[in-house]
Order: C-alpha cells, then sequence, then structure tokens
C-alpha cells in the first residue's frame, strides 16, 4: 500500500495493510487462520463446556434427592458425561493456549521481519540523517508489546467477555426468569469497572511519574555524589529526596484506596443474594428443582472471574495497539530525494565550492552565507565547536542534506546535478562511531565492495590503513572473527580496520570524523600513520580536534556559529585571525602583529 | 500466570545477616504501626471466614429447604448470604486500604533511612558499588522489604482459609475429606513441578536467547552501513535465520509457561468429576447429606487459588529478604572516614601539608608510604606520572575522601582529621575527569554550591570563564537544559559549566583532574583561558594532562609508584634530561602543535 519507492525489495515478500493499527495486525493474522480459529473456537467452546457443569452438577443433585428415578444410573451418566466434558475442556484449553502462543510469537516475528526490510528499503538519506540502529531497538520493543498483547491481552480479554456471556446464556436456558440478577449485574458491573478506570488512571499515571521522579532524583544524587560531599551540599540533596519520597507515598495510598474500592465483587456478593432470594422463591413454587437452583448458584459464581482480568488485559490490548501505531509510523516515514538519473555520471576529481550556502534545521539556523573553494586533492581541516556545522557541512556534499539556499559544486558541477548513486558512490564517509560486524576481519574489510575483494586487495588495503601489523598478530589473522562473538579490538584498531573498508571502494572525496584524540603519544603516532596514508590522492575533508592535523592540513576552515570566520593555511590564518591565534598561540598574543 | 510464576528468578545471594535477625529488624519497622497491624491481621482473618461461609451457607441451607421453605428460612438464609458477601468486601477493603497505607509509611521510612546512609557513605563504597545497583536498593529492595510482611499477611489468611475449610469437611465425612485432602498435594507438587520446569527452560534458554539478542542487536545496528556500502541483501540474509531461531527458542519458552493453567484447571476438573460420583453415591446412600455433598464440590475451588499461591511463597519470600539485607548493609556500613572532635574552619589560606602520610586502597597494596610534600598557598602544582602512580590519591586523601593509615596531613597547620567536614569540604573546589552535572539549566548548575547566589553573581562567574562567549554557542546561554548527567552538553562545555560552579564557590583549594576525552580546539583555548582565571591566586593540585597546564604550572612534580621522582618547572625538567622526559615523550609529545608522527622526542639521560 506504499506509494513511496523503495531502494530494497524482498522477493516474493508479503503486502500488510497499512492504513490503520487494527487493519495491519488483522492482515498479519490472516496468515494464520487455523490458530486463529483454533483459538477462538478452543477458547469458547471451552467457557461452553465449563459453563455445562453447574447444570450438570445440579442434576446430580436432582438424582441424589430422589427427584429422578433410577438415581444411581443416572448419577454414573452424569459422572461419565462430567468426565468427558473435564477432558475434552482441558484439550481445548490446551489447544487456546497454544495457538495464542503462535499467534502472539509469529506476530513478533513478522513485524519485527517487516520493520527491518522497511527501514532496508528507505534511502540512503533516511539512514544518514538518524541513528537508524536505535530506531530498530525502540521498534523491537513494540514488537514485543504486539507479542503480549495477545498473549496474555487478547487471550484473557476472550476468555473474560465469554466468561461473562456465556453463563447468562445458560442460565436463560435453564429459567428465563432467574435472568434478573445477572443482567442486573452485567450492567453495574461494566457501570462500575468503566468508573473504577476513569479514577485509577489518573492516579496510577501519577504514581508512575513520581516513583520516575524519585529515581532519577536518586540516580542524580549517587551519580553525583562526589560532587554532592565535595560542595557540601548533602542537605539540599536530602529535603529534595523527602520531598519526592513523600510525594510518592501519598500517589500509592491514593492508588491503593481505589484499589481497595473495586466495587465488582460487592455487587456479585449482592445480585447473588438477590438471585438466591429469586430462586428459592421460584423453588416455592415449583417452577425449579432444588438442582436447578444448585446450578443457578454455580453459574452465578462463575461470572466472578470476569471481573478481575479485564483491566489487566484491556491495557495490554491498548498498549498492543499504541505500538503498532509507533511502528506504522516509522515505516511509513519517507526521505526520498531526486535521484536524478540523467545527472552527470563520470570520475570525479574533487574539485569542492561552496556559494553562500544557507542551510536551517528544525528552525534551527545550521549554516550561513557559507562560501569557500577547495582544490582537487587538498586535505582541508575543518575545525569549530560543536554545532558550529562541522558535521553538517559534509552531509551537504553528498546530499543527505540539500542546501537551503546557495549552491554546492562538485568539480563545476551542482550537486544536484550529478546521479545520486555516482555521487555518493565516490565519496565516503568515515564516522565518528564505527560499526564492525561479527565476522572475520577480512569480510569487514571487504565489506564495502560486497566481498567482490580478493585477498591481496584486502591485504594492501590493510597496510595502507596501518592495519596489517596488528592483524596478522591475531590468532587467526585475517580470518579471525572479531566483535560479540570474537575478538574485542581497541577503538584505535576499529578505526583502522574502517579506514581499511573505505580504501577499498577508493574514493575520490573523503569525509573522516576524527573526533578524538589518543591519550598517550604512541597510539597516536600510529593512529596518524594511518590517516596520512590515506590523505595522498584524494580529498579529504577532516573534521578533526587534532591540533597537529590541523597545523599541516593543506587549508583549515574556521567554523563559529555557523559561519566561516576564515579559510587558509596555518601561517596564514595566525597572522591574520584573533580566534585562530586564541587557538594555537594563546600565551604569544602580544608577539604577533594585531 | 504472575503469581506463581513469581520470585523465579531470585538471585543466588549469600547473606550475612541471618533470617532471625533480619526478620527482628523488619518488625521494628513495623512496630510503631502495631496497631494498624492488627486490624489488617484482624481483617484479614475475618475476611477469608467470610470467604468461607458462603458455601457452608448454601450447604446448611440447602439441606434445610429440601424440607423448610418458609419465609423465615429464606430470608434468613438470604440475608446471611447477602451479610456475608457484603461484610466479606468490607472486610477487604479495610484490609487492603490500611495495608496500602502502612506499607506506603514504612517504606517511606525505611528510604529515608536508606538515603541518609546514602549520603553518610564512604567514597570506597561507592568503588565497591555500582551506582544503578545502590540506586535499587533504596527504592525497588525497599518495596520488596515491605512485601516480605504482606506476603506473610496473606500466607496467613490462605492457610487459615484451608484450615478453615479443611476442619468443615472432616467435620462432616472424613472419607470425602480424605478424597479432597488427596487433591492437595497434586496440586501444590505441580506447581512446585512447573516452577522447576520453567525455571530451568528459562536457565537454558537464557544463554540461547542472548546470543540471539546479541546478534539481532548487531544486525540491527548495522543496518545504516549496510545500507552505505549497498549492502541491503548481505546483512537481510543475515538477519533472517536470527529472527527465526528467536521464534522458536521463544516459542519454546511460551509453550511451557502457557501449560501451567490449563494443567492445574484439569486437575481440579478431574478431583471435580471423582467428588461428584464417589460423593454422590454417598449421598445416595444416605451417608452424607446432599448439602454436605455441595460443600464437598464447592471445597476444590476454594483450594485452588491459595495453594498455588502458597506453592510460590517460599521463593518470594527468600527474595525479600535478600532486599532487606542488602537495604541493611547499605544503612549499616561502616563509616571509614572518621573525624575526631569535629571543629569548623575559618576562611583557610591554602597551604597543604604531607607528613609521613601511608595510605593503600586496600591493605594489601599501598600506594603511598611515609609521603611528604609542601604545597604554599597559592601554587598550582601539576601532577605527572603513570598510571596507579599515585596522582588522583593525593587530591583525594586532600578531599577527605579515603582515610589514610599513617602520618598527617596538614591545612592551614590544622590536622584534617578534626575538621567539620562540610565546612571544611566548602573550602574545597573539585573538578572530575568527567564533571556530573545535575539535572535543570545551566544557570542551576553554577549555582549549586551556593544556592541563594543571585542570577547576577551566577552570570558573573560564567563571564568570567573565557570572557563567556562559550554562553552564545549554547542554545538559549544560561538557560540551556543540560538534560540527563549534563547529556545535551559537549564534553568541553561541560568542563566550562564546571569551571564557573568552581567560581561561584569561590574555594581556598582547586584540585583538578584534567579530562583526557577529546575537545575542539576553540572549546580546548576556552577551557585553558577558563583555568587560568580558576587557578590564580588559589592553591591548586592539577593532574596534569594538558600540554599547556605543564608548561604553566609553577611546579612539575613527577609521581612514581607513589614516591616523588623528581620537581621543578617545566623547562628545567626538560633539561636535566631525566624521569619527567619520559613522561613527556609518552604522554604530551603529540600535543605540541610542531608534532608531527614519530617525532618531537626530547632526550632521556640513560642515568635517568
Amino acid at each position: 500500500m506504499t506509494t513511496a519507492r523503495s531502494e530494497f525489495t524482498v522477493a516474493g515478500h508479503q503486502e500488510f495493510d497499512r492504513r490503520g493499527p487494527v487493519r495491519w495486525i488483522l492482515s498479519h493474522q490472516r496468515r494464520n487462520p487455523w490458530h486463529v480459529a483454533g483459538f477462538l473456537i478452543g477458547s469458547i467452546v471451552m467457557v461452553v463446556l465449563n459453563s455445562a457443569i453447574p447444570g450438570l452438577v445440579g442434576r446430580a443433585f436432582d438424582a441424589v434427592l430422589g427427584v429422578e428415578p433410577d438415581s444411581s444410573r443416572v448419577l454414573t451418566t452424569i459422572a461419565l458425561v462430567l468426565l468427558l466434558i473435564v477432558v475434552a475442556r482441558s484439550g481445548l484449553d490446551f489447544l487456546a493456549r497454544l495457538c495464542t502462543e503462535v499467534l502472539a510469537k509469529r506476530i513478533e516475528r513478522d513485524t519485527r521481519d517487516e520493520l527491518y526490510v522497511s527501514l532496508l528499503g528507505k534511502s540512503q538519506t533516511f539512514h544518514n540523517r538518524q541513528r537508524v540502529g536505535d530506531l530498530m531497538a525502540r521498534g523491537a520493543n513494540d514488537v514485543r508489546q504486539l507479542g503480549t498483547m495477545f498473549s496474555p491481552g487478547i487471550d484473557l480479554l476472550v476468555d473474560s467477555l465469554s466468561q461473562g456471556i456465556v453463563p447468562i446464556i445458560f442460565i436463560a436456558f435453564l429459567e428465563p426468569r432467574l435472568l434478573a440478577a445477572p443482567l442486573v449485574f452485567a450492567v453495574a458491573f461494566v457501570w462500575s469497572i468503566r468508573r473504577f478506570m476513569r479514577q485509577l488512571s489518573p492516579v496510577s499515571a501519577r504514581m508512575r511519574e513520581d516513583f520516575g521522579t524519585l529515581n532519577a532524583g536518586l540516580n542524580e544524587a549517587v551519580r553525583g555524589i562526589e560532587v554532592v560531599k565535595a560542595t557540601g551540599q548533602e542537605d539540599q540533596e536530602g529535603r529534595n529526596f523527602t520531598v519526592n519520597a513523600r510525594r510518592y507515598r501519598d500517589s500509592f495510598v491514593e492508588q491503593g484506596l481505589i484499589q481497595a474500592r473495586y466495587l465488582p465483587t460487592l455487587l456479585l456478593a449482592v445480585c447473588t443474594a438477590g438471585g438466591l432470594l429469586q430462586g428459592l422463591w421460584l423453588l416455592d413454587r415449583g417452577t425449579i428443582t432444588i438442582g436447578e437452583l444448585v446450578a443457578y448458584i454455580g453459574l452465578l459464581g462463575l461470572l466472578g472471574f470476569p471481573a478481575f482480568v479485564s483491566i489487566f488485559s484491556f491495557s495490554l490490548v491498548q498498549n498492543g495497539i499504541a505500538s503498532a501505531n509507533r511502528l506504522l509510523k516509522v515505516m511509513r516515514e519517507e526521505t526520498e530525494l531526486d535521484h536524478n538519473e540523467a545527472g552527470r555520471s563520470v570520475a570525479m576529481r574533487g574539485a569542492i565550492r561552496f556559494d553562500d550556502v544557507t542551510f536551517s534545521y528544525g528552525g534551527r539556523p545550521v549554516l550561513q552565507d557559507l562560501s569557500f573553494t577547495i582544490e582537487p586533492g587538498q586535505t582541508v581541516a575543518i575545525v569549530g565547536e560543536t554545532g558550529s556545522g562541522k558535521t553538517t557541512v559534509t552531509q551537504l556534499v553528498n546530499r543527505i542534506y540539500d542546501v537551503d539556499s546557495g549552491r554546492i559544486t562538485i568539480d563545476g558541477t551542482d550537486v544536484r546535478g550529478w546521479n545520486l548513486d555516482s555521487l555518493r558512490s565516490q565519496i565516503s564517509t568515515i564516522e565518528q562511531d564505527i560499526v564492525l560486524f561479527s565476522r572475520p576481519v577480512a569480510e569487514n574489510i571487504a565489506f564495502s565492495l560486497g566481498q567482490q575483494a580478493d585477498r591481496d586487495e584486502i591485504v594492501r588495503a590493510a597496510k595502507d590503513a596501518q592495519a596489517h601489523e596488528f592483524i596478522t598478530a591475531l590468532e587467526d589473522g585475517y580470518d579471525t572473527v572479531i566483535g560479540e562473538r570474537g575478538v574485542t579490538l581497541s577503538g584505535g584498531q576499529r578505526q583502522r580496520l574502517a579506514i581499511a573498508r573505505a580504501l577499498l571502494t577508493d574514493p575520490a572525496i573523503l569525509v573522516l570524523d576524527d573526533s578524538t584524540s589518543a591519550i598517550d603519544s604512541a597510539t597516536e603516532d600510529e593512529i596518524q600513520r594511518a590517516i596520512q596514508r590515506i590523505l595522498t590522492g584524494r580529498t579529504t575533508l577532516l573534521i578533526t580536534h587534532r591540533l597537529s592535523q590541523i597545523r599541516w592540513a593543506d587549508t583549515v576552515l574556521l567554523l563559529q556559529g555557523g559561519r566561516l570566520v576564515d579559510q587558509g593555511s596555518h601561517e596564514e590564518l595566525l597572522a591574520r585571525c584573533a580566534l585562530y591565534r586564541r587557538i594555537f598561540a594563546p600565551y604569544a598574543r602580544e608577539e604577533v602583529a594585531g | 500466570m504472575g503469581f506463581i510464576m513469581d520470585g523465579l528468578d531470585a538471585e543466588e545471594y549469600d547473606r550475612t545477616y541471618g533470617d532471625r535477625v533480619l526478620l527482628r529488624r523488619i518488625a521494628s519497622y513495623f512496630r510503631p504501626k502495631a496497631a494498624v497491624m492488627a486490624l489488617v491481621a484482624g481483617a484479614i482473618a475475618a475476611q477469608s471466614l467470610m470467604q468461607a461461609a458462603f458455601p457452608v451457607l448454601i450447604s446448611a441451607g440447602l439441606d434445610r429447604v429440601v424440607d423448610d421453605r418458609s419465609t423465615g428460612l429464606v430470608a434468613g438464609l438470604v440475608a446471611a448470604v447477602l451479610v456475608t458477601g457484603v461484610l466479606g468486601w468490607v472486610f477487604n477493603f479495610v484490609q487492603r486500604w490500611y495495608s496500602a497505607i502502612v506499607v506506603g509509611d514504612v517504606v517511606l521510612s525505611l528510604r529515608q533511612d536508606a538515603f541518609d546512609a546514602v549520603l553518610e557513605r564512604d567514597m570506597s563504597f561507592y568503588d565497591e558499588h555500582p551506582s544503578g545497583k545502590v540506586v535499587s536498593r533504596v527504592t525497588s529492595d525497599t518495596d520488596d522489604f515491605a512485601t516480605v510482611v504482606t506476603l506473610t499477611l496473606n500466607l496467613i489468611s490462605q492457610v487459615l482459609l484451608v484450615a478453615v475449610i479443611t476442619v468443615l469437611l472432616f467435620s462432616r465425612d472424613v472419607g470425602l475429606a480424605l478424597l479432597v485432602m488427596a487433591v492437595v498435594p497434586v496440586i501444590v507438587a505441580m506447581a512446585l513441578g512447573f516452577r522447576r520446569i520453567a525455571r530451568d527452560t528459562t536457565r537454558r534458554q537464557q544463554r540461547s536467547l542472548a546470543k540471539v539478542n546479541a546478534t539481532l542487536q548487531e544486525t540491527m545496528g548495522g543496518i545504516s552501513v549496510a545500507k552505505n556500502f549497498r549492502q541491503e541483501q548481505t546483512i537481510y540474509d543475515e538477519f533472517r535465520p536470527i529472527n527465526a531461531q528467536n521464534y522458536r527458542v521463544t516459542l519454546k519458552q511460551g509453550f511451557v509457561f502457557g501449560a501451567i493453567f490449563p494443567a492445574l484447571f484439569a486437575v481440579a476438573g478431574l478431583a471435580t468429576v471423582v467428588l461428584v460420583y464417589v460423593g454422590g453415591r454417598r449421598a445416595l446412600a444416605g451417608e452424607v447429606s446432599p448439602g454436605d455433598w455441595y460443600l464437598f464440590l464447592q471445597s476444590v475451588a476454594m483450594f485452588w487459588f491459595p495453594l498455588t499461591s502458597i506453592a510460590s511463597f517460599w521463593s518470594q519470600f527468600q527474595q525479600g529478604l535478600s532486599a532487606s539485607e542488602r537495604v541493611f548493609a547499605l544503612i549499616d556500613a561502616n563509616p571509614l572516614v572518621i573525624q575526631h572532635d569535629p571543629q569548623p574552619v575559618g576562611r583557610l589560606t591554602g597551604r597543604i601539608e604531607f607528613r609521613d602520610v601511608t595510605f593503600g586502597y586496600t591493605p594489601e597494596h599501598k600506594v603511598l608510604e611515609h609521603f611528604d610534600l609542601t604545597i604554599a598557598a597559592g601554587e598550582t602544582v601539576a601532577l605527572v606520572g603513570h598510571t596507579g602512580a599515585g596522582k588522583s590519591t593525593l587530591g583525594r586523601l586532600v578531599v577527605r575522601f579515603y582515610e589514610f593509615s599513617g602520618g598527617r596531613i596538614l591545612v592551614d597547620g590544622t590536622d584534617i582529621r578534626t575538621v567539620d567536614l562540610t565546612s571544611y569540604r566548602r573550602q574545597l573546589g573539585v573538578v572530575p575527569q568527567s564533571p556530573f552535572l545535575f539535572s535543570g539549566t545551566v544557570a542551576d548548575n553554577i549555582r549549586y554550591p551556593r544556592p541563594d547566589a543571585t542570577d547576577e553573581q551566577v552570570r558573573t562567574a560564567a563571564e568570567q570563564v573565557a570572557g563567556g562567549d562559550w554562553l552564545a554557542a549554547l542554545p538559549d546561554g544560561l538557560r540551556t537544559e543540560v538534560g540527563e548527567h549534563g547529556s545535551a552538553l559537549s564534553m568541553g562545555q561541560r568542563q566550562l559549566v564546571a569551571l564557573a560552579r568552581l567560581l561561584i564557590q569561590d574555594p581556598a583549594v582547586v584540585i583538578l583532574d584534567e579530562a583526557t576525552a577529546s575537545v575542539d580546539p576553540l572549546t580546548e583555548a576556552q577551557i585553558s583561558e577558563g583555568l587560568d582565571v580558576v587557578l590564580a591566586d588559589r592553591t591548586s593540585i592539577v593532574i596534569a594532562h594538558r600540554l599547556s597546564t605543564i608548561e604553566h604550572a609553577d611546579r612539575i612534580i613527577v609521581l612514581r609508584e607513589g614516591a616523588i621522582i623528581e620537581q621543578g618547572t617545566h623547562e628545567s625538567l626538560l633539561r636535566s634530561g631525566g624521569a619527567y622526559c619520559d613522561v613527556y615523550n609518552t604522554y604530551f609529545r603529540h600535543q605540541s602543535p610542531d608534532y608531527r608522527p614519530g617525532t618531537g622526542f626530547v632526550s632521556v639521560d640513560a642515568t635517568g
């Protein structure tokens, strides 16, 4: 039902109805018709059988009291029938439960798969704008809620609904006049449950909130205990805690009061008394037998079950639907840029030019009137505080975002005039948080070419990235499995693997977000050597904190507050830019001419 | 299926407090509420009786009603049923409401005791116990503590109910009663057996489930990288089998858990069938009255719930006791830092002396031995050395976070073991490597050491740090929300806030552990400028990681294994070619702007 184009589809994949959460869930479960039938039939028939028991017990009663002729045989027959009913009831009970489990776990499996495919099908733009891994993790939580919605949620809901209705039907067959009490109870029950929920939900919500506040405040005090002690502010913290703890206690007691006032049990008791009165009166008139009265009391007793269970199951179903909504929202989201199939598609040289570029995000201006030129093959260090727009500059080059005004050209052609695939395949990004997979080292490196690289190429890339030595020192060398199921690598080693991975594609423009620095000089030597090798022969945009890399870059872009303060080589900037001098020559201010 | 399966994964917890000791202490928290507890206990007992009354009334009524249908009897029966039902609800109401009050109050007082203890604990306690566990002791362990008592009360009521019914049954017909009793061990055994099976299944599945989840996590986290390299099919082919495996494992678990209630229900049903037949026969033979027969049939239904909750009682009880133990362990922990006759201190100038100090975090391994050091008031001292040399220790001892075993530490000539800690610590400014911020605004955090500081004073302090232009880089300036633990700010910005906070505190002594995490060059420059302001005219002990710090310190102290190897200024130490040069080559060489990989070494004398 989606009209957006997908970059990835699975052959023979099912389409589900995404118009609404309920329709979506139903369209999923429609794939399991046997289990749905098994569950519904099993549950309802089980309740029917269960409700037949009081009637049979009543008949046994009548037999014993001599109302029926040939009591002994009647009793034996009833016992046998009861046995059959109990066995059948148990069998159906098992069947219904097991079917529910299958339905619950299957919808988990299928929706997780659907979410995954949907995310994979989104554009690269979508993926680079946010942490999709987080989206998926949140989705995983929602998926689990869908499972719980079925087991125990809908399971209990169907059970309690049928337990509420079927006994009443049986009572109708027993003696219609006896319907008075249970019907009154049903109406009063529905009324009191609604009232109960209306009273309870805000108080429960407040209690959860109060607990959250208590927990958060406590968490802070404990994690920040050094600050608390070092500034001598124990009293302040103690007072805050008492306030929070008291507030929680008040909500807790309030909730307890509302729960204590739970009416349905009282209503059932009153209705049972009323029903008993009516039953005894009918008994006196001879309209019903004692056995039938016994049956009636038994059926009334069955009505007690729905009372406890329905609230819990209802909220599970509600949560499930809310989760379904969230999942659908993620799946429906689309960020599609024009692929420009007809655009430029040649080998890039790597000349970049920004002309009066302005860009805002979420209503906030990020870059303003940015203009600069980069020659092919230059190493450009981009320097600025957090939030000054460094990363955004790099994201505009490969069109993760498009500019609001101004233009960006590569090799003279506007980036929007390039064929999007051609543009992106020639620009490689190495992010701050390196993602590697639990696979052999060689496979991780060759991942960028889809394993279409032979061992020589892989080794060459590893050597260029200064990774070859530590890889060969591992137990299985290039076949060593790393990650969750294997060896753990240090941050610097992971970075070098990522560099090797990017090197394999031999990009014309490389973006290296290297916002770390080593603690000791020896590691710094290694990392910097690795980076040096990758800089030659291509244009590199280097987001870095390392002073030495800024010092030796071909040109430096100094950003502050989204604006370009200055551009030039280290010497040029030292001479003419006060902000730059603040960074590089703080104590030599008097020496450098104005 | 909740209550049967409660308390399944209670941790194996080696307990140091005996059960009886724990119970007595728990009781002491409830003693002030003794009257209300008695009321609750009474209400529980009364409710159980009312619950048992219904089938008894019906059974008695049935026997009479066969012959006698007089209005008086009918009215009496119905009235009795009504009254017991209503009273049952009333007693339940009383019990639940007052339980909530008692539990609420007890948990509150226990939480307050626990939090007071949290504030009093030494820093060494926090080294051993991760903060998350400590927090859960105050919030969830205190909850579990209360459940010990409510569990016990519930147990009593269930046992009471079962006992009353059993007595009733035996008083009517011993044969049938024995038949019913035969069901009891079956149900209990089944409940316990299922718990065992569930626990074993869970344990076995846990490892495979954990592996599946971890791999699932990884394929989920790698989705963007796969996208960037256009490897969607590859990663999808990894995902599918994992997803299928997850399905199989969780389904198996679901089957086990889902089978419990049907099984128990089946047993109850079979017991009913047997009772109908055998009881009916005996009623026919006149050995048992129909009303009694009815009572027996009802009793199975009434046993079912209490028996299953009795089955889960023991491990839930143990879980509650373990939780109580953890809370009491927190409250009872012995303080190691003890002040002798604490006196308040006036304004300090900041002269610090270590005289023959010996200290170790553990008794076996000493970090400092017979350590001597004098720092003049207003002097800035930079500590350098390899990891474990004792750099952080000096600062921590001055702040009295740890107790040392030998020697003395004097500040302005006063032994710090004899000072009032709160007034003493207010004059010490501590900035750790990763400064902690409380949720709230930047201004709230700056103001923390002096809650009564005015907005003007906060702004002045902020502007004294690097000229205040760092405020312009924040989305809302001083009113910017810093997020949980300061996560909305960058590491560099957090440091600037910590420096402004220090200025408001206006301490005499500053103890600073420079951050090693990387900060962008502009913020780095601002931090340097901020430090210049903060450290001026204050005695400062700085654990140096920045080149500019050691270049501008009054004195550098090189530590190795708790001893001072060299002292001097940056230039003098470089010239002497000793241990300092080795430290420089290892940690500071790459910070020079002229650095290129593999260069910048200063010469170290072979003898140094």
